[in-house]
This record gives structure tokens, C-alpha cells and sequence, in this order.
């Protein structure tokens, strides 16, 4: 190798690092504000379709599962407390699913919704069809569970997906609920605004 | 001009059908198998896959006579991940939903073998324009078979078909509520569907050219 070819693959390299980068540099700029916003809208989107009687959804404060912080709002309608909604993490089959769960004041689950995961394509995925999500209007902490078959008074795995079913609802949605319970009950419900 | 012409024809048309990446060349297998479970899916990977390899070879055609015959594959490499990336970007930015779903298949297009292998067999031998057709009918002929695999796995595992009707409207078509054959979209099944179908292309192919050489 003679010193023409070092040169000619260093300015080879040093151009098209710079050409990529800027490139990248422009791409990044103009998505990236795009893509925060998406994620905000989705967040809210969530809340409402949640709750959709509340006129309000203030943010509580933080906790963390699987060393993930998540979120959780109390929901207000004309200046009353109506229910509760938490974010919640749950250890699925590839990913962890990152779920919202509304509860009424009784602590009785609502509704579910999956916000993002990476269960497989086509079967894991099927945790965010209404016909699983449906399931958990009504139900309280101890039919939180998953039953392979027909089940009307806990959670009916669905076929192939076994792991994500349990990971949505014995993992994040009942660790979610738990905490809840908890937190909001030894706070002397509706005062845990004041709390942090 | 005319025989360019054609000659342009023949190279879109090789990417289709006598190299086709899937049935003919079995290379990428991995995202073939990965994504095809259900239609929807797999027509956007393909899309994203004919954009990423029809950019890659117009950039490598453009730079065949600057670049340095020893560092050519870092530079190949560089170059995929860098219009994966604004794949990534652009899609997370402007369909949301899709990203969502098939966004972790999106990053394994820098690991393709068959891009890899188009930008140093062509591209870095070829003029744009010939170059742009080659990617063009390598990446429709991946997008073809992506639609065939994931529309036959759909179809016969869960008895649906996702079809997109938008950016981000989707409309599921249910033959029936039960799913028939379960199997054909799970991991396994996409082994089977990719046999199956790559025997029924290639004898579909090998009856259509006896007969035009019979002629």
C-alpha cells in the first residue's frame, strides 16, 4: 500500500462520514420534533380513551417496575375524584409491555390499553385486540388472573400467546392495580396530591 | 436507445422473477420469516426494504469511481445503515402505527444479505441508471414475495387478511373465527410457507420457460 492509497481511503472514509452525517443531521432534525410529538399525542390519546367520562387526568407522581419508571394520573370529573389511571410495565415474551390501566374509585379495572411492545408479530400482538383487552372491564384484583380455556370471571389466555396474556395481566395490569391500592389507601385516597 | 431500453427491462425484470432474493437466491430469508405473519406487515417491510435498496444502489453507482477498491464493504455497510436509519426516522415521524409494529425489523434491513450483495455485484460496477432499475426489480421482487408469503401464512394460519387501506387505516377481512391452521404463523410455519411456496414459484417458473423453448 503506497501512500496514495492512505490518502485516498482516508478522504474516502473522512468524506462519506461527513456526507452520511449530515444527511442524518437534517433527516433527524425534521423527524425527530414529528416523533416526540407523536408520542405525546399517543400518551394523551391513551388518557382520554381511558377515561373518557373525566374531564381532567392529573399526573399523581412516578413509580418504577422492572426498573422502568411509569406514571400514574388520578381522573377528575367537575372537580371529583372518578377513578385512577396507571402506566405499568409487564415482562412479556420479547419485550416488556408497556400498558395503561384505568381503575374507578373502587379500584375496580375499567379499562386496558397496550401502548407499545415487541411481542411476536401475529400472535404476542393479539394483547391489543379488543376481544383480550374487553375482558378486563369490572374485573377487581382477584380475578386478575389468566385461565387457558373459556373463562368468564378471569382473564382468557389467548392461543399461542400464553406468556404476553399473563405478562399483561398478572404482571403489569395487577402489579399496577396493587400499587394503587396501596399508595392511594394509605394516602387517605384523594389526598395524595399533597403526599409529594 | 432501444436496446437500452430493454436492456433496462431485463434488469428490472431479473430482480422479479430469475433472482428473485427469496425464491430464487434464498438470501434474507430472516425478515421473510420474521415479519410475514400477517399481510399488512409484510407489505410494508417489503416497501421499506425497495426504498432502502433502490437509494443504496443510486448512492454506490454515484461514488463506483471515488471509492477505494480496499475500503469498499465499510463503505457499502455505511451507506445501508445510513439510509436504514432515515428509513427509521421517517417512518417513526410520519406513520406512527406501522413503526409500531414492524420498527424492530426496520434496523435488520443493515444486516440483509441481499442488499450487501446488489451494492458490490452491480452497483459499484454499473451506471446509475442501469443500477436504479437493478434495485428497483430486487426490491419489488422481495416486496412480490413478502406479499405472497405473509397473504398465504395469514390466510391459512388465522383465516384473516390485514390489509392496509391507508397510512394508517387497516381493514381485517375474517374468513372464518376459528384459526385453521395455527401453526403457518407461528416461527415453524414461516420455514413451511417459505418451502412451499419457493417449490411452487420455481416450478411454476421452470414449466413457463420450457414451454417458451419449446417455441
Amino acid at each position: 500500500m503506497t501512500g496514495k492509497d492512505i490518502l485516498k481511503i482516508t478522504i474516502n472514509l473522512v468524506v462519506i462520514y461527513l456526507i452520511g452525517g449530515f444527511i442524518l443531521a437534517f433527516v433527524y432534525a425534521n423527524a425527530s420534533p414529528k416523533i416526540y410529538r407523536n408520542n405525546e399525542e399517543a400518551e394523551k390519546k391513551a388518557l382520554t380513551l381511558l377515561m373518557p367520562e373525566a374531564d381532567t387526568n392529573e399526573k399523581l407522581g412516578d413509580w418504577t417496575i422492572h426498573d422502568k419508571h411509569a406514571k400514574y394520573f388520578i381522573s377528575k370529573k367537575g372537580g371529583e375524584t372518578i377513578g385512577y389511571i396507571i402506566q405499568s410495565f409487564g415482562k412479556g415474551y420479547s419485550s416488556y409491555i408497556n400498558t395503561f390501566i384505568a381503575v374507578d374509585k373502587d379500584f375496580i379495572v375499567q379499562k386496558i390499553n397496550v401502548l407499545s411492545h415487541a411481542e411476536t408479530p401475529g400472535l404476542g400482538d393479539e394483547i391489543e385486540a379488543d376481544a383480550f383487552k374487553n375482558q378486563f372491564k369490572g374485573k377487581s384484583i382477584e380475578h386478575l388472573k389468566v385461565i387457558k380455556g373459556e373463562t368468564k370471571d378471569d382473564i382468557q389466555a389467548i392461543s399461542g400467546a400464553t406468556i404476553s396474556s399473563r405478562a399483561v395481566t398478572e404482571d403489569a395490569v395487577k402489579n399496577g392495580v396493587a400499587f394503587l391500592i396501596k399508595t392511594v389507601r394509605e394516602g387517605g385516597n384523594t389526598d395524595v396530591q399533597q403526599q409529594h | 436507445m432501444s436496446s437500452n431500453n430493454t436492456n433496462l427491462k431485463e434488469l428490472f425484470l431479473n430482480g422479479i422473477v430469475k433472482e428473485n432474493t427469496i425464491f430464487k437466491l434464498a438470501l434474507s430469508l430472516c425478515p421473510s420469516i420474521a415479519v410475514t405473519n400477517n399481510l399488512k406487515n409484510g407489505i410494508f417491510m417489503g416497501l421499506a426494504v425497495l426504498f432502502v435498496q433502490v437509494m443504496v444502489n443510486l448512492t454506490i453507482s454515484m461514488m463506483r469511481k471515488v471509492i477505494h477498491p480496499k475500503v469498499r464493504l465499510p463503505i457499502f455497510m455505511l451507506v445501508i445503515s445510513g439510509w436504514v436509519t432515515v428509513t427509521q426516522l421517517m417512518m417513526a415521524a410520519f406513520v406512527p402505527d406501522v413503526y409500531a409494529k414492524v420498527g424492530l425489523y426496520i434496523a435488520l434491513i443493515v444486516a440483509f444479505a441481499s442488499i450487501l450483495a446488489r451494492a458490490e455485484m452491480f452497483a459499484s460496477k454499473n451506471k446509475i441508471l442501469p443500477s436504479m432499475a437493478d434495485g428497483l426489480g430486487m426490491g419489488i421482487g422481495f416486496l412480490f414475495a413478502l406479499i405472497v408469503i405473509s397473504f398465504f401464512r395469514e390466510l391459512v394460519g388465522k383465516a384473516t387478511l390485514t390489509i392496509p387501506t391507508g397510512l394508517t387505516t387497516t381493514y381485517v377481512w375474517t374468513l372464518m373465527e376459528t384459526k385453521p391452521l395455527l401453526i403457518m404463523v407461528l416461527p415453524a410455519g414461516g420455514f413451511f410457507a417459505v418451502g412451499i411456496l419457493m417449490a411452487a414459484f420455481n416450478w411454476i417458473d421452470a414449466k413457463y420457460s420450457k414451454k417458451a423453448h419449446s417455441h
